[in-house]
């Protein structure tokens, strides 16, 4: 029988009960689990993540972002329809909030909000024309949109969200990431190339260079948290991290050496080239090749691009959290809440474990909204000749400093112990404190080299005073002779 | 699936627009690429072409001046100055026909057109940042560039096309406290400066995507014919505001801000980063020529619709413009776009017999086909948007 862990496995003797043969009830019963959360909860989260990144932007970009929708046309029809109404509330329908009183009501405030519009984008989605171009290959264009979709979501199904609150929780669950976030790749290739669309192909193109040569330092920083906390399942890489005491966030594993840190760096950067988001949105890269990959794509099955965007997102997120925040473990105090009864128990850790990886996701949108785009050549120096390197080092810096300190048993730990087959390190204090001062020393003596024997800053003297306003501008030295008044008529 | 491939090798052609959102309007490029890598790119013009130069010989003197404003629809106060100064410089030629022009309205003039190039700089960065995939820098010019705008409709009614300069004169003074509100603006303006700055100009991903891209070094940008600020960003020293001054700038004391090797990211001297940091730097230069100009402007007549020296209030203007001597004329100001011509041609009739036109967009955009061959596609967008075309300037 195709089992995918305990959850699965009720849940088809549950269907198996209707008199379903076993091998299908398990299919079903899998297939359940994938298209569960995928629609209950990705969807919406997307969705009310799409309207955050709405408020981010506008934040950056000093505008109000989502409020009432309404303009042009509709406030024409909306004075005629409301004549008798006082002005103040005719443009309380438009939008124009300059002189309205303060709004009390909930109906209100999800008005004045923009609330609306989480549900007006999807409606929009919905009903807008599923449109297939002329030439396109019908049946990998649609295909791609799933591909790209499963490998987002299938990745959700190790995800723990607290003590053996999870889909499945894999031995291997971290080689089982790798693979299934290699579909995402695929799935964009094809999309390009189905589209019958030059941009189209361009797009897929570099989103699949692109995500091939990320998905290296991501492998290595994986690998990397894999030896240090010596599971590869990811309840037990959470659970490697608990620590007794009210400052349980000393355990989580950013905090353990600043290789760690390190790495969470690099994967953190990784992953924002993994899920295409700014300043890796080379494959979509609105100025340069109009959409990219879905340049083609409309409707809802554009929509489904998104939402594995968003999911992707989050994926990182969440993979973050759980390798180096101590995935849904709180930072203070973690010992109570595990002493709690379990519904309790599980509701906490799942909005831990939420508020991290939304934190992570709201930083992305952050650097999204404020950094320019990379160009693919960049892009794959950045990859190949820092993040590769930079993971490896910390790897190997990981590698030697758990030979060093092995053996130390001094902490207990509680929660999944039984994935546990290697000692988790622990440097001490005074392990903890040389290491940080190394890393320290070892940055403001690159900093001071760099000062010293470098290449003048790009941009120094009078033209970044003047730039600044923190100065005069002093006139340039000129370079090519030209002629001058009174030279000629 | 059909990718057209050549037949001597793997390379694409790419129909880049005329709907491409990094065109800037209507420009179309023939783009043939090896994988990413531009080998060959021809711009197609002409998608917005109206005959304006045809119009211009069907139309009176002073009637011509609404559709200067679609010549360059960005700045359309510098347009409008280059063609009044290009009538007045003509009408000059004769004792008779000579028009008195006051000076309240050159400073007028002067003013707006400093502030309308502060405009289209702001536009021209904005889009700049916008094509390399920094969107937020965009909107936070933009923002600016409404204050600028709404000193302009509060004085001429008009948000773009202003139509604002008459020959001899200008249509009429500008609003109460619009000196207050323009000091206020260039006050907020220069703040605003540092924070672009700070958030783009310094960036090290924007100028890895600039540095060193597409240099152009001063010979060659002689050669083509490059004005402007991509002259300057050449490390080319010439403003024709400076060195062949009209209207009143030869009463101002400006820098003119050039390309310098040290700016570029890479040190390339006329790269794309040379061209946006001196259009950053001019903007500064236009503050100080606003505030000089405001100091030294003489007091308004007192009232609001006083229009300051319009033709149709000289009994003279009027009789001259009917019968305008005969020659020719070709004037040259600075617009934000580079050198701006109006090449005249009189036959003594009401109506000029030729009127050609010369625009900085068009000489740039000569030399995207030289520089393409070697870039990369993002790059030809950032080039693109360096050079900052605006495509009614180039099809006219």
């Amino acid at each position: 029988m195709t089992s995918f862990g305990p959850a699965s496995d009720r849940l088809a003797l549950w269907v198996a009960d209707w008199g379903i043969p076993a091998g299908l009830s398990s299919w079903i019963a899998i297939i359940f689990l994938v298209a569960a959360p995928t629609l209950g909860i990705i969807f919406p989260i997307a969705g009310v993540a799409q309207y955050f990144e709405r408020k981010i932007a506008a934040l950056a970009q000093r505008r109000k972002g989502p409020m009432v929708g309404a303009d042009g046309v509709v406030r024409l029809v909306i004075d005629l329809v409301l004549f008798w109404k006082p002005r103040w509330q005719r443009q309380a329908f438009q939008s124009r909030f300059e002189s309205l009183p303060v709004v009390r009501s909930i109906l209100g405030k999800i008005r004045q909000w923009g609330l609306g519009s989480i549900a007006a984008d999807g409606v929009k989605m919905f009903l807008k024309e599923d449109m297939v171009p002329a030439g396109a290959d019908r049946l990998l264009f649609h295909g791609s949109t799933y591909m790209v979709m499963l490998g987002g979501f299938m990745a959700y199904l190790v995800l723990p969200f607290s003590q053996g609150f999870h889909v499945a929780d894999y031995p291997v669950g971290a080689l089982f990431l790798g693979a299934v976030t290699g579909l995402v790749a695929v799935g964009i290739l094809k999309a390009g190339w189905s589209s019958n669309n030059k941009w189209s192909h361009f797009g897929g193109i570099r989103a699949v260079a692109m995500i091939v040569s990320y998905e290296t330092p991501i492998a290595l920083c994986i690998a990397a948290v894999v030896m240090w906390s010596g599971t590869m399942s990811l309840q037990g890489i959470v659970a490697a991290q608990y620590h007794e005491g009210f400052f349980s966030f000393l355990g989580w594993n950013l905090l353990q050496t600043p290789l760690m840190l390190l790495l969470a760096v690099v994967y953190y950067i990784a992953g924002l080239a993994e899920c295409n988001r700014a300043p890796f949105d080379l494959s979509e890269g609105e100025s340069e090749i109009v959409g990219g990959f879905h340049t083609e794509y409309s409707g809802l099955r554009w929509g489904l691009f998104f939402i594995a965007e968003y999911a992707d997102m989050m994926l990182v997120g969440g993979l973050f959290a759980t390798m180096f925040l101590g995935g849904y473990q709180s930072p203070f105090g973690e010992q109570w809440i595990v002493a709690l009864p379990q519904p309790f128990e599980a509701l906490i850790h799942t909005a831990i474990m939420a508020a991290k990886f939304l934190a992570s996701v709201g930083f992305m949108m952050w650097i999204r909204w404020t950094l320019p785009r990379f160009r693919i050549d960049q892009v794959m120096k950045l990859a190949w000749t820092k993040l590769v390197p930079l993971a490896l080092f910390a790897l190997f810096g990981l590698a030697i400093s758990q030979l060093l300190a092995a053996g130390d048993h001094g902490v207990v730990r509680v929660v999944h112990g039984q994935y546990l087959s290697a000692p988790v390190v622990r440097l001490g204090l005074v392990g903890n404190l040389l290491s940080w001062a190394v890393l320290g020393g070892v940055a403001v003596a690159l900093v001071v080299l760099a000062k010293r024997f470098g290449e003048p800053r790009p941009m120094d003297g009078a033209v970044s005073d003047a730039l600044t306003g923190s100065g005069v501008w002093h006139r340039l030295p000129r370079v090519v002779a030209v002629p001058q008044k009174g030279d000629s008529a | 699936m059909s990718i057209e491939l050549d037949r001597d090798g793997d390379y694409i052609t790419l129909s880049m627009g005329p709907h491409h959102p990094a065109t800037h309007g209507v420009l179309r490029l023939v783009v043939t690429t090896d994988g990413e890598v531009v080998t060959a790119c021809k711009p197609d013009i002409g998608y917005l072409h109206r005959s304006i130069e045809k119009i211009g010989e069907q139309l009176e003197w002073v009637q011509f001046v609404p559709y200067t404003d679609r010549v360059d629809y960005v700045c359309s106060m510098n347009s409008n100055h280059a063609w009044v100064l290009s009538a007045e410089s003509l009408l000059a030629s004769t004792p008779e026909t000579r028009l008195a022009i006051p000076e309240r309205a050159e400073y007028i003039r002067v003013l707006f057109a400093e502030l309308n190039r502060i405009s289209s700089h702001l536009v021209a960065v904005g889009a700049a940042a916008m094509d390399i995939g920094a969107f937020t820098p965009f909107l936070h010019a933009i923002a600016q560039r409404e204050v600028i705008n709404d000193i302009f409709e509060k004085t001429c009614g008009a948000r773009l096309t202003y139509n604002y300069m008459a020959v001899g004169g200008v249509v009429r003074d500008m609003h109460p406290g619009a000196e207050d509100e323009i000091r206020s603006c260039l006050k907020v303006l220069e703040k605003a400066m540092v924070d672009f700055n700070r958030l783009i100009t310094s960036n090290s991903i924007f100028k890895g995507r600039l540095g060193g891209v597409a240099p152009v070094d001063g010979a060659t940008a002689l050669s083509f014919g490059l004005v402007g600020p991509n002259l300057r960003g050449s490390g080319v020293d010439f403003d024709l505001r400076r060195d062949l001054p009209y209207g009143v700038y030869d009463r101002f004391d400006f820098e003119v801000p050039t390309g310098a090797a040290h700016a570029g990211s890479k040190g390339i001297l006329g790269d794309c980063y040379d061209r946006f940091v001196v259009r950053l730097l001019e903007i500064l230069e236009s503050i100080k020529i606003c505030r000089q100009a405001l100091d030294q402007m003489p007091p308004s007549a007192g009232k609001e619709d006083d229009p300051v020296g319009g033709w149709w209030m000289q009994k003279a203007a009027n009789k001259s413009l009917r019968k305008p001597p005969v020659g020719e004329v070709y004037f040259r100001t600075e617009n934000p776009r580079g050198e701006t011509g109006y090449h005249i041609v009189s036959d003594g009739t009401k109506m000029p017999y030729r009127v050609k036109i010369r625009t900085g967009s068009f000489t740039a955009l000569s030399l995207l086909e030289t520089m393409a061959p070697g870039l990369m596609i993002a790059d030809l967008v950032a080039v693109i948007g360096s050079l900052d075309i605006v495509l009614p300037e180039v099809d006219r």
